[in-house]
């Protein structure tokens, strides 16, 4: 039988990526050390995020107050392209680097985390906060009111009702934070950060098509397993009745103005 | 920002009014300058645009009509863009040029630019005369790091065998002029390599910021001098003859008398790697225009 030329290459090309996989695991420059560098950067970028969003998306969903223009000043995060942000972020960072001494970690010179942080930080906050908002504003009023009437505080009803009701949105934001978060990592390497996103970047400068595949493959892999990982906590965290209704939740919602 | 803007602005219509100045003024010579559009362009890094407008402004001057297309992309990109017609005219590098169109470049200025001559003619471009100035890759330390460890010459780097971390472009490690010229013929070993960018901010940020011990930066930039780095002399010969040159098409070159091709080698003359230095320092840290720089050049020279 006799193969069309194209899938002889690709079969090659996938022999040579499985090749690469094989010897490049080990030290400094191997991805398992970059794949836990990629995973430290993006957890602490959306740690923050939900940290600051969280809790703050929750009060003014609790209160109704001031949330239109909240979510307005949030979503600047995601009209600014990342690339955007990294570039404009690197000098200012770089200056304020330079005025404090060497061998401080993470500013080091003001390369690689911090630019990287700034970007993938403000790409996280837009949907946890818009999610745990409007999660929060559209517990059923009714029940709020009841949960008022039983003497609860306003804290207690935050905690005990508006929270687990709005389980299923929050932690959708936090999902589909994480995952925008990990997918777009790999920028962090135009500013020498040593992430996943190096295969990619150093593979474009000496054309190295297998390494610039199997960055991007890498990258692929955990930000599904970001996905997965967040499936699993929302198994957790989310009360039983309401995990189905999750599911159907599971879309990012969009956020209408108190009619 | 705005003020670069502004002078942008002031720039391009300055830009503008000196081509309809030339398009109007030129009266008993326009028979020699009438010929097709020499479009002159340039490959992504300041000096490149600044040597652009050098030549393309001294053709305005001249009475030539002009357009200009910079910032392309790498070499890759605006080579070929030479070489079907896309753009006429570039200013290029002698030794790295050659090495790129397959020949063998040597630190000899003369030599490599006659054999990058002969290389090009075959391929419908004509090299014109090289200039005085050179940029090569240069690996730089910190003041501090030289002082520390007693460096002027990259051999000095070999007694810090094991210690020291180089910085440089990404690809780096598989280029002759970079690691492998310094492991091969230098016998150098380092700690380790650090892909930064092409002897750009990440390069100087992390010198600065001790990151790296060594870098690579390029011998015309003008941050060498302004941040007070040590250029260990290339004392084994390891980089290539580099001199600013002048490529163009030859079939557009024919359209014209032989007053293009001396104006070009006029004006190539002129440049040294000192003044080139400072117009890279002017651009790059002071954050002037290309266009300022190379009009004020030009008008010093009487261009």
């Amino acid at each position: 039988m006799v193969w069309p030329a194209g899938v002889g290459h690709m079969i090659e090309f996938l022999g040579d990526t499985v090749v690469w996989f094989t010897e490049h695991w080990d030290g400094q420059d191997g991805y398992l050390v970059r794949t836990w560098n990629t995973i430290l950067l993006s957890g602490l970028a959306i740690l923050t995020a939900a940290l600051i969003a969280v809790p703050l998306g929750a009060l003014l969903g609790h209160y109704r107050r001031f949330g239109v223009a909240a979510v307005a000043v949030v979503n600047i995060g995601r009209a600014l392209p990342s690339f955007g942000i990294i570039a404009l972020s690197l000098p200012i960072i770089i200056r304020i680097a330079s005025h404090i001494p060497n061998g401080v970690p993470i500013f080091g010179s003001g390369l690689g985390f911090f630019p990287a942080f700034i970007a993938l930080f403000a790409l996280a906050l837009p949907p946890i906060f818009t999610n745990t908002y409007t999660g929060i504003r559209e517990v059923d009023p009714g029940t709020v009111e009841a949960a008022r009437g039983m003497g609860l505080s306003e804290g207690e009803i935050l905690r005990t009702v508006e929270g687990p009701l709005a389980s299923p949105v929050i932690i959708a934001g936090l999902r589909i934070s994480a995952v925008q978060v990990v997918a777009t990592s790999p920028l962090a390497a135009l500013v020498a950060y040593r992430g996943l996103g190096r295969f990619i970047v150093d593979g474009f400068a000496v054309r190295d098509n297998v390494q610039i595949f199997a960055g991007a493959l890498l990258v692929a892999v955990l930000a599904i397993l970001t996905e997965a990982f967040f499936g699993l906590l929302e198994k957790r965290i989310v009360p039983e009745p309401l995990q189905a209704s999750g599911a159907a939740l599971g879309e990012e919602t969009v956020v209408r103005p108190a009619a | 920002m705005r003020k670069l803007f502004r002078n942008r602005a002031l720039g391009a219509t300055l830009v503008a009014l000196a081509l309809v100045a030339a398009a109007c003024g030129s009266g008993e010579d326009s028979a020699d300058r009438d010929g097709p559009t020499i479009v002159v362009g340039s490959t992504n890094f300041g000096e490149q645009e600044i040597l652009g407008e050098i030549f393309a402004q001294a053709l305005e001057n001249a009475g030539y009509s002009v357009e200009t297309k910079f910032q392309l992309g790498a070499r890759d990109v605006v080579n070929p863009a030479l070489k079907d017609g896309q753009i006429d005219l570039m200013v290029e590098y002698t030794g790295t040029l050659l090495t790129f169109e397959g020949g063998t470049s040597t630190t000899d200025s003369a030599g490599t630019h006659a054999d990058l001559v002969a290389n090009l003619a075959a391929k419908g471009i004509t090299v014109l005369d090289y200039a005085p100035a050179q940029d090569k890759n240069g690996f730089v330390v910190t003041a501090d790091t030289a002082a520390e460890y007693d460096l002027s010459k990259v051999s000095d780097l070999a007694a810090q065998n094991g210690n020291l971390v180089l910085g440089g472009p990404p690809e780096c490690p598989e280029r002759d002029f970079c690691l492998i010229g310094l492991e091969g013929v230098y016998g150098l070993d380092f700690k380790s390599f650090q892909p930064l960018d092409v002897g750009g901010p990440l390069t100087v940020a992390a010198l600065d910021g001790g990151e790296i011990d060594v870098g690579l930066l390029f011998t015309s930039d003008g941050v060498i001098a302004a941040k007070g780095y040590v250029l260990l002399e290339d004392d084994m010969l390891l980089q290539p003859a580099d001199n600013i040159v002048p490529v163009m098409r030859t079939e557009t070159l024919d359209e014209y008398d032989s007053s293009l091709s001396d104006l070009l080698n006029e004006v190539a003359a002129e440049i040294t790697t000192a003044e080139l230095s400072e117009l890279n320092k002017r651009f790059g840290l002071d954050a002037e225009d290309a266009d300022a720089l190379a009009r004020e050049w030009l008008a010093d020279k009487g261009f």
